[in-house]
């Protein structure tokens, strides 16, 4: 289900969860959590913390998400070859990452962008729609 | 002596072992041992849970420590005890392995560990793959022969200025060598997360000691650790500083909160709640 169809209301509905799950990762107070802040630049957060987010937030929504879902989300339906060659996004996956991430500003988007540099543009508002994805997908599986 | 499979290897037999998704084991912890810590018993189930994670995954990759969402400590292990493990895997793929377990003793439950996570790193970065497999084999046959286990000695922790009933700080010199280096790994010798573990209940130890003072007839002791968060390897000879910190001025109902820093850089984070017991 494309990404466009996320409802800011769907967002605010897991929300709540999602920063308390946040919180409890990253070892800050849940109003820091705030919807568009940069997990790395602002909360600090490490690899190891996006493994403990997903990790955490699998167990509180009872959602599966496989590792590297946000970034195969984001291609969709577009070829790897196409998203991305030699670790650098191509014009087209640069495209469908600003579409995917659309909460994100403009100017945060690197051009080129590297793959591995994804992660640094991710906010809760991210995992937000990972859940909700997880969710639908769990929904449209049952 | 040859330390692999020796100096901090905790699975003697795996007696059942259902790919991907549970293993039991057992460990003879020696005799002539002067103690057997509860972190070396956190280790072994999850010594076990590697080896089902890297059969899983025909050795392409090793889980390494990482995560520990809960750990309850049930009870002591003596020397000369028997462990028996179990694992029960929540998920396992070529990126990492949830998992939980428990080791017992004569049917008591003396540890459970809930909600792990190890991501796997390249096999061969640790150790050789071939020798893995076939130390699997042996230990699915006839098992490892005990006794090869002959203790650590515990690194001394330099206490560095605190505050009194509420924090304790103190550097960990990591040993340059040491027999489980070996081990762990053979091909990267890396500082396991539960000898730092082991030295971070310590120093909640003494903080809490400090904190109710000589004349109680009760002694702190750990009861449940959580949130363990491994976010850098640890190499032979680094120098370590660990931090505990209770929530409040003496109070040792809440949870204490332990950190370790690499020159300023936070390597891990846990809390440990203690409970007190009678001397």
């Amino acid at each position: 289900m494309a990404d466009t169809e996320i409802t800011k209301q769907e967002i605010q509905a897991v929300f709540p969860k999602v920063a308390e799950t946040m919180a409890d990762a990253l070892g800050c107070d849940v109003d820091q959590v705030k919807l568009d802040v940069s997990l790395i630049e602002g909360l600090d957060a490490e690899s190891i913390d996006f493994l403990d987010m997903v990790f955490r937030l699998e167990r509180a929504f009872k959602i599966k998400i496989p590792r590297g879902r946000i970034i195969e989300n984001a291609r969709g339906d577009m070829p790897e070859s196409e998203f991305e060659q030699k670790g650098v996004l191509t014009q087209g996956g640069l495209a469908q990452l600003k579409r995917y991430l659309s909460e994100i500003p403009e100017e945060r988007f690197g051009n080129p962008m590297k793959v591995a540099d994804i992660p640094r543009l991710f906010t809760p508002e991210t995992f937000c729609k990972l859940v909700i994805h997880a969710q639908r997908e769990a929904a449209a599986a049952s | 002596m040859d330390d692999h499979f020796a100096a901090f290897s905790f699975v003697d037999r795996i007696t059942a072992l259902e790919s991907g998704v549970r293993a039991r084991g057992m460990f003879a912890v020696p005799r002539d041992l002067d103690a057997f810590p509860a972190c070396l018993v956190a280790e072994a189930v999850g010594q076990l849970a590697a080896w089902v994670a890297m059969d899983k995954i025909a050795f392409r990759g090793r889980p390494v420590a990482a995560l520990a969402t809960e750990t309850i400590f049930d009870g002591d292990v003596a020397p000369g005890s028997r462990l028996d493990l179990a694992v029960e895997v929540e998920s396992c793929d070529d990126e990492a392995i949830a998992y939980g377990g428990t080791a017992h003793v004569a049917g008591v439950q003396v540890i459970e560990l809930k909600h792990c996570l190890g991501p796997m790193l390249p096999v061969q970065e640790f150790d050789a793959p071939e020798v893995l497999r076939e130390r699997l084999r042996l230990l699915r046959a006839e098992g490892a022969p005990g006794g090869r286990f002959h203790g650590v000695v515990t690194p001394t922790l330099d206490v560095l200025e605190g505050e009194p009933g509420r924090s304790a700080r103190a550097m960990l010199q990591v040993p340059t060598a040491a027999p489980f280096f070996a081990d762990h790994f053979p091909r990267r010798p890396v500082f396991p997360a539960t000898l730092l573990l082991d030295s971070q209940i310590r120093l909640a130890l003494d903080l809490a000691r400090a904190a109710i003072g000589s004349a109680t007839r009760a002694v702190p002791v750990p009861l449940r650790m959580t949130n363990v968060k491994m976010r850098s390897f640890i190499a032979p000879g680094q120098a370590v500083v660990l931090g505990a910190e209770l929530a409040a001025l003496n109070d040792l109902d809440s949870a204490v909160r332990l950190s370790a820093a690499i020159d300023g850089r936070t390597v891990a984070t846990a809390r440990l709640n203690l409970a007190m017991r009678e001397k």
